[in-house]
């Protein structure tokens, strides 16, 4: 996905961001004619004209004071609303990208936990309107408004101000990327190599102390942290630079009002409070744009995490994954006739150069189990990942007698289930991580399952059906979430069973029990269903009833 | 929360000279803006007066060099900030890690790891933002508001009473919110975190959607959601909100106050323009500090969060000192052969015995695997041996008694469940804590543990990443074996080897655990689940749940 889309996506349309850009302003101006109000109501005053000129400046200072505070208040309502409706409209247009890639057409999936990063990358963008585009369209119609004020006054002035604003701008954002791209070149790498030094340290402690390792490696640490805090000291000078600046430019504008403004006066229609005016608003005004530094920052995160979701959601389709154009008339596999049967397949990752698996023959025949054995990095998992097409492959791969490329991708995945290695667990109830395999399973149904899958006593434990899991499974160790994933796979019935190492999350000593249980429980009463077991553990001869080895 | 907390000042002591300079900056930040006011207010009213551009120059001369000195000391209390903060957190993080190390694997062991890095590591920049924008602010707080209250009372009493009238009610009103915001929060808490967390869990669970049919149909639920979610945040923002809007209306109603009250009284001739103007500037600068603070607030939260996620550790480790400190000291000479005899002996948190007690002998060279069923505390044995968790009972190598717990012994080495490599070559990571690194003798441990494929030089990233599991488990085992060999270790223990490994893989290695008891004496124990490996074994000591329940 291109960067530019994504940005667009995260701003509101102009209907929904008006109304808080609109207050925004409203609150700005009121912050610079509260100033610029006060000062020519004091001035005015002291040249003692009767209090009735002053009523129109007195109750100006006072509606200023409250629309100040209360437009900065309906503003940041309205903005934010007007952001979280973009969010609902940004995650669903974001996701319906992802649906058709996922899992392996989203670039570094197999790295693990891209998605949870790309979801916060995703609601960073609410940032953009925010703390991006608000600030700088404020600020920029206030520096405008205040220029053209100043400017009828005096014009002289007004140029002033104009060129202190600019300046302000310029040099400001200058300063701000110069230094940001300076930090992001020498102290960025560092902090990283930091952190995975102590990362490596405080993981491995028990190694560390075991094998005397300690000092030494702390004395690593103190050598990466002392490296990173003379690159963050070094670089000090540069921080607040952009701030500096624009106290000066502010102070600057103010002066240069005072050496026009003052040999002016006199002149028609220029006095005392006119001057007062032209000589403050310059602070109101700088106080106004002093968001705009802090929008630059903002803008480079925003940009930052629009990047990573645009390099994860590839523009198209790559073509190791399957698209879903069905061609036969044929759109249902008949489940009691799922035979499985893969001639010379190869298969590849995306962004990879060599194929993970060449020429795989298989035949999975109703009832048959199956034993996948090979050394990691033999391409179990494509194989899994390739007979519920999640992966495209060459050669040939008929399901029931049918070419599988003819077939819509969900019937497939309605005869073939995979168990993943690492099941994911939603964050819900028990009864909801098992009711969306079959929607419409009473509770008895589930509990039932829950028996063959030897689950019984520990839900039970947990205090039933809705106890939660936690977040993402946290509650549940490894071997019962590969039960729990059993136990939704039963209920969907596949015909065609794939359980992709069940044991390698599991303690060692639970592991063959597991195994024994999870084959014993995937049998259907009749036997017809078939099952591959993908494992690197060895499997009791009489459970299988074929082999395959990879590699 | 505290807004300072002393700790800080205690464990850092770089803390304290940032708060001594913040000081002087914050004095000398005060004299600017009172300067400012003064200059300013001073040119106006006397050019007002007629005086000429000539005359007024050497003011306006020095308006320019107070705008200068304003700005250069904003571009100091940055610079200061930033290093300040850099200090504080390398001296912070150097105390915790040495807290870590010596708080040891058994207090690691309850925590779970990453997030103990995280606070150690990448936690603590949350300071950055406490230093560079909240804590300038405060202490600014301190020095320029009664300063500046001073001074507007000096010239203009009423005007000051205005200010002081008003300036308590920030605080109060902030405090008032914050409560009423958490009220809000906390009624809808449990709802509130399901619904932020709700797109994560369909997105982090879009392969398995996927597999059941399932995720075409997500979209409307995330559109649903997520509306909710917005329903149910703007109820909080709405009252959260409310604290910005009073720092803004008390501020703004304040500036409004005195400039009509000093109007009013100008008009009557009661008051001059310079004081008036004056005033009129000071004013809002009384409270630009305290309104800083506020909207800081949230940024400081998290700074002192991870300051206090950290002073935790370290006072727990000063807390664990002294007890610590003895059990090393005590160790006995090195006893180097023997058999390995274990009586009583039982693991223990704070005295209290967790698991055992066990009577075992284990003979010189000889073979031995330890079974038994998952949970039986397997583990936990061979970390009380270790001396990572306390224990009961004696243990005594050749007839001479041995204080496990004694870590740091070269009498025994191990290889323990998780693989924990670390960046580096496999050669660093097979000779790690070797103070005379041999490549022969790595090599040769390598092949023991069936792991000869392995280059020497291959470099692993963080966390041993780039080799597969299997080979990291080989590669541990290898580091083990190496330690044991380096320095003529009495006894090798091995904790689930082959747990990783393929059958091929695990007979091999086998074969080379074989041949190192055959051609040392080392002693060596297996714990494992795996019969190949029992199988090879002299002999086989089974726990049963029965026999360790205590």
């Amino acid at each position: 996905m291109r960067t530019t889309e994504i940005l667009h996506l995260a701003q509101p349309s102009a209907r929904r961001f008006a109304p808080g850009a609109l207050l925004g302003l409203l609150s700005a101006l009121c912050a610079v004619g509260l100033l610029a109000t006060s000062a020519y109501l004091i001035t005015r005053a002291a040249e003692m004209p009767p209090i009735l000129y002053l009523n129109m400046a007195i109750v100006g200072v006072r509606a200023f004071a409250l629309g100040r505070a209360g437009f900065r208040y309906a503003d940041r309502l309205a903005s934010h609303d007007a952001a979280f409706r973009t969010l609902a409209t940004l995650r669903v247009g974001i996701y319906e990208r992802l649906v058709p890639l996922a899992p392996d057409g989203l670039a570094g999936t197999r790295r693990g936990d891209l998605l949870t990063r790309l979801t916060a990358d995703v609601d960073e963008l609410q940032n953009l309107p925010l703390r991006v585009v608000q600030p700088l369209l404020i600020s920029g119609a206030v520096a405008v408004a205040s220029v053209v004020t100043v400017w009828i006054l005096l014009p002289a002035a007004g140029i002033a101000l104009l060129v202190a604003l600019l300046l302000a701008a310029l040099v400001g954002t200058a300063a701000n990327s110069l230094i940001a791209a300076r930090s992001e070149r020498s102290i960025a790498p560092l902090r990283g190599a930091f952190a995975d030094e102590v990362l490596d340290t405080v993981v491995n402690l028990d190694v560390l102390t075991a094998f005397d390792a300690t000092d030494e490696r702390l004395a690593a640490v103190e050598r990466a942290d002392a490296r990173l805090t003379r690159a963050v000291l070094s670089s000090a000078a540069g921080s607040g630079v952009a701030t500096g600046i624009l106290s000066l430019l502010a102070g600057a504008a103010s002066v240069a009002a005072l050496l026009m403004g003052i040999p002016a006066l006199g002149s028609s229609g220029f006095d005392g409070p006119v001057l007062a005016i032209i000589a403050l608003v310059p602070i109101a005004v700088f106080e106004v744009i002093s968001s705009v530094p802090l929008a630059m920052p903002a803008l480079r995160q925003v940009r930052s995490s629009a990047e990573r979701i645009g390099s994860a959601v590839p523009d198209d389709v790559p073509p190791e994954i399957p698209l879903d154009r069905p061609t036969s008339a044929i759109a249902t596999v008949d489940a009691s006739n799922a035979v499985i049967e893969l001639r010379g397949v190869s298969a590849s990752w995306p962004q990879e150069s060599s194929p993970a698996i060449r020429g795989i023959d298989l035949t999975v025949s109703p009832g048959d189990r199956i034993l996948v054995t090979g050394a990691s990095g033999s391409g179990k998992t494509t194989l899994a990942h390739v007979l519920v097409r999640f992966l495209e492959f060459e050669g040939s791969y008929r399901l029931g007698g049918v070419d599988v490329r003819s077939l819509p991708l969900a019937e497939v995945r309605r005869t073939i289930g995979l168990s993943e290695q690492t099941p994911y667990l939603f964050d819900e109830s028990i009864r909801q991580n098992l009711l969306f395999a079959r929607d419409d399973a009473s509770d008895d149904d589930l509990i039932a399952v829950l028996e063959r899958v030897g689950l019984t006593e520990w839900v039970e434990r947990r205090g039933g059906l809705d106890a939660r899991v936690g977040e993402r499974g946290s509650l549940v160790s490894g071997g019962q979430a590969q039960r729990i994933a059993l136990a939704r796979a039963l209920l969907a019935d596949f015909p065609v069973l794939v359980l992709d190492e069940p044991t390698a999350n599991v303690d060692p000593g639970r592991a063959d029990a597991l195994l024994r249980d999870l084959l014993s429980a995937s049998a259907d009463p009749d036997g017809r269903r078939a099952v591959v077991i993908i494992s690197h553990l060895p499997v009791p001869a009489e459970l299988i009833t074929g082999r395959l080895r990879l590699g | 929360m505290k807004p300072l907390d002393p700790r800080l000042l205690g464990y850092a002591r770089a803390a304290r000279a940032f708060l001594a300079a913040g000081a002087l900056i914050g004095l000398a930040q005060t004299a600017c803006i009172v300067g400012f006011a003064w200059f300013l207010s001073q040119v106006i009213v006397r050019a007002i007066d007629g005086q000429s551009l000539s005359e007024l120059a050497p003011m306006i001369a020095a308006l320019a060099g107070v705008v200068v000195a304003r700005a250069v000391l904003l571009w100091i209390a940055e610079v200061t900030s930033t290093r300040g903060a850099a200090r504080v957190k390398s001296q912070l993080r150097s105390r915790v890690l040495a807290a870590i190390t010596k708080l040891g694997p058994g207090w690691m062991a309850d925590r779970n790891a990453t997030s103990v890095a995280t606070v150690t590591g990448p936690g603590l920049d949350a300071l950055d933002t406490y230093f560079s924008r909240y804590l300038p602010q405060l202490i600014l707080t301190a020095i320029a508001t009664p300063i500046v209250v001073l001074v507007i009372f000096l010239q203009d009493w009423p005007s000051a009473l205005g200010v002081v009238l008003t300036l308590p009610i920030i605080p109060v009103f902030m405090i008032l919110i914050g409560w009423a915001t958490q009220t809000v929060q906390k009624k809808q808490w449990h709802l509130l975190n399901a619904l932020s967390t709700s797109f994560l869990d369909v997105v982090g669970g879009l392969a398995t959607l996927t597999l059941f049919g399932r995720a075409a149909r997500q979209a409307e639920r995330i559109r649903v959601v997520t509306e909710q979610y917005r329903v149910q945040t703007m109820k909080v923002l709405r009252v959260s909100f409310l604290s910005g809007f009073v720092l803004e209306l008390v501020s703004s109603l304040a500036v409004a106050v005195v400039a009509v009250s000093v109007g009013l009284r100008l008009i009557d001739g009661s008051l001059g323009l310079s004081v008036g103007l004056f005033v009129l500037l000071l004013a809002p600068e009384a409270f630009l500090p305290l309104r800083q603070v506020g909207t800081q607030f949230h940024a400081a939260a998290d700074g002192v969060a991870a300051a206090d996620d950290v002073f935790e550790i370290i006072d727990a480790a000063s807390a664990r000192g002294a007890e610590a400190g003895t059990a090393a000291q005590s160790a006995p000479g090195r006893p180097s052969a023997g058999a390995l005899v274990l009586t009583g002996f039982g693991a223990a948190y704070d005295d209290q015995p967790v698991v055992g007690p066990i009577d075992a002998e284990f003979p010189t060279g000889s073979f031995t695997a330890i079974t038994g069923p998952s949970g039986v505390g397997k583990s936990t044995l061979v970390a009380a041996l270790l001396g990572f968790i306390g224990h009961t009972g004696a243990v005594t190598l050749g007839g001479r008694a041995i204080e496990a717990g004694a870590t740091g012994l070269d009498w025994i080495s191990w290889c323990g469940q998780r693989p924990g490599l670390l960046a580096g070559s496999v050669f660093e990571n097979v000779t790690l804590g070797s103070r005379a690194p041999d490549r022969e003798l790595a090599a040769r441990a390598l092949g023991v543990a069936a792991a000869d494929e392995l280059e020497l030089d291959r470099m692993l990233g963080v966390a041993g990443a780039g080799v597969s599991g299997g080979q990291a488990q080989r590669i541990s085992i290898a580091r083990a074996v190496y330690r044991a060999l380096e320095r003529t270790s009495a006894v090798l223990v091995l904790d689930e080897p082959s747990s990783a490994l393929d059958e091929l893989s695990e007979s091999r290695l086998v074969d080379g655990l074989r041949l190192l008891s055959a051609t040392t004496t080392l002693t060596l124990i297996v714990v494992t689940h795996r019969e190949a490996v029992a199988r090879a074994a002299d002999s086989i000591l089974s726990l049963e749940p029965a026999a360790m329940a205590a």
